[in-house]
């Protein structure tokens, strides 16, 4: 009986903690899984979220303390070996954990497995892992949780930083068409902060197009140009170099002056895209429900969302790129389903 | 004798680019020998990396962009410093097939009449 | 031996006779055409060739291994090969045998063109003739029997072309099939009417069991003529369908050969020499298997058969034109085609024709060679240079020197002054050309500048800043014109840099300026030269490990200018060598090439992933490549991690 839950979550990100919040509130019995040995998914490498720069931190301790119910029981350093269909009804699927193999069943499943950020030394041109400069976004994270930018940047206060948006982003050659959504507001946000960190920094973003959609982040536009003076540059980097000096140097077209620009920086940040996650693949595959030319789990309907399989549900960025906010309503609303499901209740799609 | 006004401006012609004049035919048929020059979205890292921008005025985005607004005369000299090289193609996000695009820019506008080219037959 | 017919002459060798005389008459015309059309230093070029003795004894070679016993089919494919040889060879032995049993027997009658060919009718055999007419009756069998069992594989390939291990061939025109089915016809035609006659006439094994089988069939010879006339006509079909079939390819391929040992080369797509190359395509479809378009939906349309077809025939010209400008010039084709013809050449001329009335390019914008930073002497005006002039080579001398003395220790079987001549190329001043390529790959570049200081060398960064381009990619697309004027440029810029050594990282930039630059006494190396010749001469040592590394051989750098070895050698010295299934020779075009006009960005990720699969054959940890073209486009598709060598080489550098 110990190994039998209604529902399987599959990872403990922001999208499965929120939902098995919510169904354990239903009285429904989950079993969180997760493969790293901590719960908490991409929010654990982030420092300060938008709008506001809440402390990730923080929100992922208010997160973990309302998975602390006895309906919940959370597996991390969790390897599903296998995920299958059961004879009748349910799902089955072979854990390797801490405590060694195990099985679990369970009436529904919830894929909650995330994104990947995009591996920005594909992009060999400008050069991340070759310059010491040259760092993506979640390292920068990492740096202002540690209060380490210095490491990049040196003793120098007044120092040049860019960001580069879409990297990895509405890109055939890395592969990914769609746009990520969320790195415009998190380049202004980092921005920000590291005008916050320099006051005498000269920051500049190369944007391809400023997608700063929604109540309050157009707020963050305003302020980043009003109270910081972040500089805009409307052109894709191209190409990015070392000087003499080991600073980088980056070009790129200033598409609006209609001038190819050249431009010499201490750190040079880039905005690593959300990519598919390549296990949701294997999961997929084993329980026969479809992703898309671009890896994502494919919805069942475009507006109504869903996958299609009896039982079998998503929740957060394993459907494409999502915010914060977003991922955790869509948890919200998964848990609502599955209640429903398991509750008779089959019209979904 | 038609009136002859002149308020200071002489004969100097309007900077406005007028599209009810737009010269669309040109543009079509371009379009129909490389369809990408509709996928650009004038991120600018043709112009960015170009090897010849380096010392000129080329700038395949503005070209583009120029294009299509129907307004080729003063852009489409530019492409004569361009050597051809590829840069542009790898750094396209949009995989646009750069070369063929400047190719047949020049055939279409720098050429009177130009042989009617297919695809590439596939 | 005695004639059996009164005057040695019937009817039905008229057939024969015809067809042979239009196809001598057609030949020597076509022959005198081409002359014509061709620069008249070629014309001098081949003159001179038919007098110079090494040229004739390897013109004889050529021919004996090229057209008669196909030895390059042969080695790739011994099925194929064995049929084109039989046929070919067969046939010529069944000529030159009969004129031999003609001249030894009926010497009287050797001036008539038919008698050789229908020996059997015309003679009655007497019993004087002895143990010589059994030989020759022997032998004439014998290549029959090759030649039959050469036209019975290629009946059978034109049904299953897989018996050849072919997985594809051409779509034969009608044209073709009507002389292709007079040659199936002739030889068992002949057979069977040197079987008819076997009574009087004399026959070898074959002939003769034949005859004895279907003898008491049929009154003595009295009926053979339909079987002689049938013959006859069969292969009067034949030469007169030549010149307007695949089968061309017979009578001109030894005149190419000729041409080419000559160092005749095609001058445009049409006329002279590359008409010779059109007619010696025998449609053999090699060249479609090799395509890697083969890989796009379709793709196998634009096979370098077809290109030259159209040519030939005068196929639609849009068609033409899309075929030329699709090609990825990966020279697959030209290495795969056992007759030689260079169809990328023929496609690169036939761009060429797009430029026709197009006002040149401008590059007057280049900067001047004074001001240029590569030049020695003129480094104060860009701060970063100053570190890669001169001053280099004085920091750098002593671990040169140390270097030198290391090499002469690891490598004591060669003699001291050789090593001495092949070290001293190291000591020289080299200057570093990265190419418009590698500017999108950094690690390829800093890599090199690595190499360069762990070995001591004293070299300036031709392009660190943005360079010209090398002229190649104009060339690619057939503009030879303007690819000219960068080619001086960059000649100048490089002549007064004072550098002995150009190393270059890109084979786009190293084949021009390998065969189209005049650079005096510079040596000219691709970095795969360099690099291993400072891991030879010890000037740099390499750590080994036991990753698994498939070399990726980049079109322009193994086909194009034949450097296989050298990045191998160095692989071995940093790892262990994985082939891939399609290496060398063979490789795979890495789908990112400047070659292409018009291929789509989807079309070519199709042949991207073919080589991705051909590398992975030898399930390498890591895929090394040198090219940074093949670099980034591998980089984008590829599972495993993608590398320069001269990256691979950085990474184990031990000083």
């Amino acid at each position: 009986m110990d190994n039998n839950y209604n529902t399987i979550i599959i990872g403990a990100g922001p999208a499965g903690m929120e939902a098995a919040y919510r169904l354990s509130v239903f009285g429904i019995r989950t079993c969180l899984l997760e493969k790293e040995a901590e719960t908490g998914g991409h929010l654990l490498k982030w420092d300060r979220i938008f709008p506001e720069g809440r402390k990730a931190s923080e929100i992922l301790g208010f997160m973990r303390k309302r998975i602390e119910s006895g309906n919940i029981t959370t597996i991390t350093s969790a390897r599903i070996d296998s995920i299958r269909k059961k004879a009748g009804n349910g799902y089955e699927a072979e854990l390797a954990t801490n405590e060694g193999k195990k099985t679990i069943t369970a009436d529904t499943i919830l894929i909650a497995c995330g994104f990947k950020l995009f591996n920005a030394a594909k992009k060999e041109e400008y050069g991340y892992g070759i310059y010491n400069r040259v760092i993506t976004n979640a390292d920068l994270e990492n740096l202002f949780k540690t209060n380490s930018t210095g490491s990049i940047i040196g003793e120098n206060r007044t120092p040049a930083v860019g960001f580069v948006h879409c990297v990895g982003s509405r890109d055939e050659k890395a592969g990914n068409r769609h746009c990520s959504k969320v790195c415009c507001a998190t380049a202004v946000k980092q921005a920000m902060e590291i005008k916050e960190a320099y006051p005498q920094a000269t920051v500049y973003c190369f944007y391809m197009d400023l997608r700063m959609f929604g109540r309050h982040y157009e707020d963050m536009y305003l302020e980043a140009q009003q109270k910081y003076g972040i500089r805009f540059i409307r052109g894709r980097v191209s190409e990015v170099s070392e000087d003499c000096n080991e600073r980088i140097v980056a070009k790129a077209e200033d598409t609006l002056s209609g001038k190819p620009v050249k431009i010499t920086l201490d750190m040079l940040v880039l905005m690593s895209g959300i990519a598919c996650n390549p296990d949701s693949g294997k999961i997929t595959g084993s329980l026969s429900i479809e992703n898309d030319s671009d890896g994502f789990i494919k919805y069942a309907d475009s507006i109504f969302g869903q996958v299609k399989g009896p039982g079998i549900f998503t929740a957060g960025t394993c459907t494409g790129p999502k915010t914060l906010p977003e991922t955790i309503n869509e948890a919200g609303e998964a848990a609502a389903v599955i209640y429903g499901y398991l509750k008779g209740n089959s019209n979904n799609f | 004798m038609t009136p002859d006004i002149n308020f200071g401006f002489g004969l100097s012609k309007s900077s406005r680019i007028n599209l009810d004049n737009a010269d669309n035919e040109k543009f079509r048929e371009l379009a129909a020998r490389e369809p990408d020059i509709l996928k650009c979205m004038a991120c600018g890292s043709c112009a960015a990396s170009c090897s010849a921008g380096n010392f000129t005025e080329l700038n395949l985005r503005k070209i583009i962009l120029m294009l299509t607004r129907g307004a080729e005369k003063e852009t489409v000299r530019q492409l004569e410093s361009c050597m051809f090289c590829g840069k542009c193609i790898l750094v396209c996000p949009r995989g646009i097939n750069t070369r063929h695009l400047i190719k047949s820019i020049r055939e279409i506008y720098c050429r009177p009449c130009a042989e009617p080219e297919t695809g590439n037959g596939i | 031996m005695e004639d059996r017919i009164p005057g040695g002459y019937d009817n039905f060798v008229i057939p024969f006779l015809a067809g042979m005389a239009f196809i001598l008459a057609y030949c020597i015309a076509k022959l005198i055409g081409i002359i014509m059309h061709m620069p008249s230093d070629d014309r001098k070029k081949l003159l001179l060739s038919l007098v110079n003795p090494r040229i004739i004894a390897k013109n004889i070679a050529d021919i004996f291994s090229d057209c008669l016993l196909h030895v390059k089919i042969f080695r790739k494919n011994p099925k194929l090969g064995y049929m084109h040889m039989s046929i070919a060879f067969g046939w010529f032995m069944l000529i030159v045998i009969g004129h031999m049993e003609v001249a030894e027997f009926m010497p009287e009658k050797l001036h008539t063109f038919y008698y050789p060919i229908f020996f059997n009718y015309f003679v009655l055999k007497t019993a004087d003739s002895g143990t010589a007419l059994a030989v020759y009756e022997f032998l004439m069998d014998f290549f029959l029997l090759m030649v039959l069992s050469g036209v019975g594989i290629a009946v059978f390939k034109r049904f299953r072309s897989s018996i050849v291990g072919m997985k594809r061939t051409t779509r034969p025109l009608t044209r073709d099939r009507i002389a292709m089915y007079a040659l199936w016809a002739i030889f068992p035609l002949r057979l069977i009417a040197e079987a008819s006659v076997a009574g009087t006439g004399g026959g070898g094994f074959l002939a003769m069991s034949i005859y004895k089988a279907i003898s008491p069939l049929m009154p003595e010879s009295a009926n053979v003529l339909p079987i002689w006339w049938a013959y006859s006509i069969s292969l009067g079909i034949f030469f007169f369908m030549l010149p307007y079939s695949r089968y061309m390819h017979i009578p001109t391929e030894a005149v190419l050969i000729m041409f080419r040992n000559a160092g005749i080369r095609a001058t445009n797509a049409e006329t002279g020499f590359s008409l010779l190359e059109q007619y010696s395509c025998s449609t053999c479809g090699m060249c479609i298997d090799a395509c890697p378009m083969t890989n796009i939906a379709e793709g196998e349309k634009n096979a370098s058969v077809y290109f030259i077809r159209n040519l030939r025939y005068g196929g639609g010209k849009s068609s033409t034109k899309s075929i030329a400008n699709a090609c990825l010039m990966c020279n697959k084709c030209v290495a795969a085609c056992p007759v030689g013809i260079n169809s990328c050449e023929l496609k690169r001329r036939y761009r060429s024709a797009d430029y026709d009335g197009m006002p040149a390019r401008q590059y007057g914008f280049v900067p001047s060679m004074e001001t240029h930073p590569a030049t020695i002497g003129n480094t104060a005006g860009n701060p970063c240079m100053e570190d890669h002039g001169n001053r280099i080579s004085a920091s750098y001398a002593i671990a040169g020197t140390k270097g030198q003395s290391r090499g002469v220790d690891s490598k004591p079987h060669k003699t001291a002054s050789c090593k001495q001549n092949e070290d001293n190329v190291y000591n020289k001043k080299a200057i570093y050309f990265s190419g418009c390529m590698t500017q999108l790959t950094p690690s390829v570049s800093r890599s090199m500048e690595r190499i360069f200081k762990a070995a001591g060398i004293d070299y300036s960064y031709m392009d660190r800043d943005g360079g010209l381009c090398c002229g190649r990619p104009l060339m690619l697309a057939g503009n030879d014109r303007d690819a000219a004027s960068l080619i001086e440029k960059n000649t100048g810029i490089i002549e007064t840099s004072g550098a002995e050594i150009l190393v270059l990282s890109c084979p786009i930039c190293y084949k021009v300026f390998k065969e189209n630059y005049r650079l005096g006494n510079i040596r000219i190396m691709h970095h795969t030269e360099y690099i291993n010749g400072l891991i030879e001469s010890g000037r740099i040592k390499i750590r080994r490990t036991d990753e698994k590394l498939a070399y990726h051989d980049p079109c322009e750098l193994g086909r194009g200018c034949g450097i296989y070895d050298e990045p191998r050698k160095i692989i071995s010295a940093a790892g262990h060598l994985a082939e891939a299934s399609e290496n060398r020779e063979s490789s795979i075009c890495c789908g990112g090439s400047l070659g292409s006009i018009t291929l789509t960005y989807d079309q070519r990720s199709k042949v991207t992933q073919a080589a991705l699969e051909s590398l992975a054959c030898g399930s390498p940890d890591r895929i090394v490549t040198a090219c940074p073209l093949c670099l980034k486009t591998f980089g984008t598709y590829s599972a495993l991690p993608v590398e320069d060598i001269a990256f691979t080489v950085a990474r184990s550098l031990e000083n």
